[in-house]
């Protein structure tokens, strides 16, 4: 046998070699933290639903008194939702100080 | 003869192959075989170093740049910690990336105030501008997502209190009152709730996705764009919220009017109540 055709062999080994090492996932990277959180605030976002209320009244009031205090509530947190959408914003336009 | 000869080849190079890889891998961090076998004399020099008034100038803006940096951290951690509708999972990964940029931070603060040498100082000045892609990027993504996350908290209230306003209403209209609008009203607040929920989703989905650029000028340009997008998300998702608000009041103030001309409208108890 020459010596092409075992360098030709050689090489075809190496490129199978690389080529088991990159499908069994030893080369690929991991998914970014983020992502995988993000996967898992998606598909399971109702942490604490139950145990918040933010000030509402019961949920078998349906008094004026009880209509008018979830009112309330809600428009508390929608000041709080118009500060978040500043500082979104802000964050968005954020200039780095020139050194 | 041949095939053996091949199948010999293959596996020794293999074998060669397998065993010499992990060794080339370790020698590249081995320490060098060859020691200096002469001992170094240690003496200890006093520098004293001025900088000037130019290098000073670049420290304090430094200084400031950073400090500038942690306090927009700092307040979002604390905004963080109140998020409601999301796992701890990606409350904790959202809290462990800005504890990390605020370590770093400090630590080329103090890396700073004790360079001594101006080469130095200028590199790590320069590393402020470097660590800038990162910060540019944590900080909109978790701005967007305790947005989102206010915005879901949003859609439970105002869902509880649109079926609390469904028992209202069927109760005013068999007293005989006209709940055209309110049933409209209360049509139209379902709808803007579907809808902000969906935003809200899309643009904590979008952005929470993305990694820092790293120096890649079209992953930067990418990226920037991706979060205006969840940006415009999260903007339409306030725009719902504030529209269903508007409903709400509507239907306050039509089941108000009905309630004093038709008083046959049923009043239920409010002892459990508290009026704020």
């Amino acid at each position: 046998m020459s010596t092409a055709i075992k360098w030709i062999i050689g090489l075809i080994v190496l490129a199978a070699l690389a080529w088991l090492v990159w499908y069994s996932g030893l080369l690929s990277a991991p998914a970014p933290v983020a992502q995988r959180a993000a996967l898992v605030a998606t598909t399971t976002p109702q942490q604490s639903a139950a145990t918040t209320t933010n000030g509402m009244s019961a949920p078998a009031d349906t008094s004026s008194a009880a209509l008018n205090q979830d009112a309330a509530a809600i428009d508390a947190q929608v000041q709080g939702l118009q500060i978040d959408t500043t500082s979104v914003d802000a964050s968005l336009s954020d200039k780095s100080i020139t050194q | 003869m041949k095939k053996y000869t091949i199948a010999t080849s293959i596996s020794s190079l293999a074998l060669v192959v397998t065993v010499l890889a992990p060794t080339a891998a370790f020698a590249q961090t081995d320490a060098p075989t060859a020691q200096p076998t002469a001992t170094p004399v240690t003496t200890t020099v006093p520098i004293t170093v001025v900088l000037t008034a130019k290098q000073q100038a670049s420290v304090t803006k430094a200084e400031q740049e950073i400090d500038r940096r942690v306090a927009a951290l700092d307040d979002l951690a604390t905004r963080v910690q109140q998020m409601q509708k999301v796992t701890d999972a990606f409350k904790q990964s959202l809290v462990t990336s800005i504890q990390a940029q605020v370590s770093a931070l400090t630590t080329l603060r103090a890396k700073i105030a004790a360079d001594t040498d101006a080469a130095t100082l200028k590199t790590d000045i320069q590393s402020i501008t470097d660590s800038y892609r990162v910060y540019a990027l944590v900080l909109p993504q978790a701005r967007i997502a305790t947005a989102g996350d206010r915005v879901m908290a949003l859609v439970d209230m105002m869902t509880a209190l649109g079926t609390k306003f469904q028992q209202r209403i069927a109760s005013a209209q068999s007293a005989g009152g006209d709940v055209s609008a309110l049933s409209a009203a209360l049509s139209d607040l379902g709808a803007k709730l579907l809808d902000a929920s969906a935003q809200a989703r899309a643009g904590v989905s979008v952005s929470a996705s993305l990694v820092p650029d790293g120096g890649d000028k079209a992953k930067l340009a990418s990226n920037t764009t991706a979060l205006k997008a969840s940006r415009s998300d999260i903007q339409t998702a306030q725009k719902d919220i504030q529209t269903g608000e508007k409903d709400i009041k509507t239907i306050l103030a039509g089941l108000q009017k009905i309630a004093s001309t038709t008083l046959a409208v049923p009043t239920p108890s409010a002892a459990t109540s508290t009026t704020r």
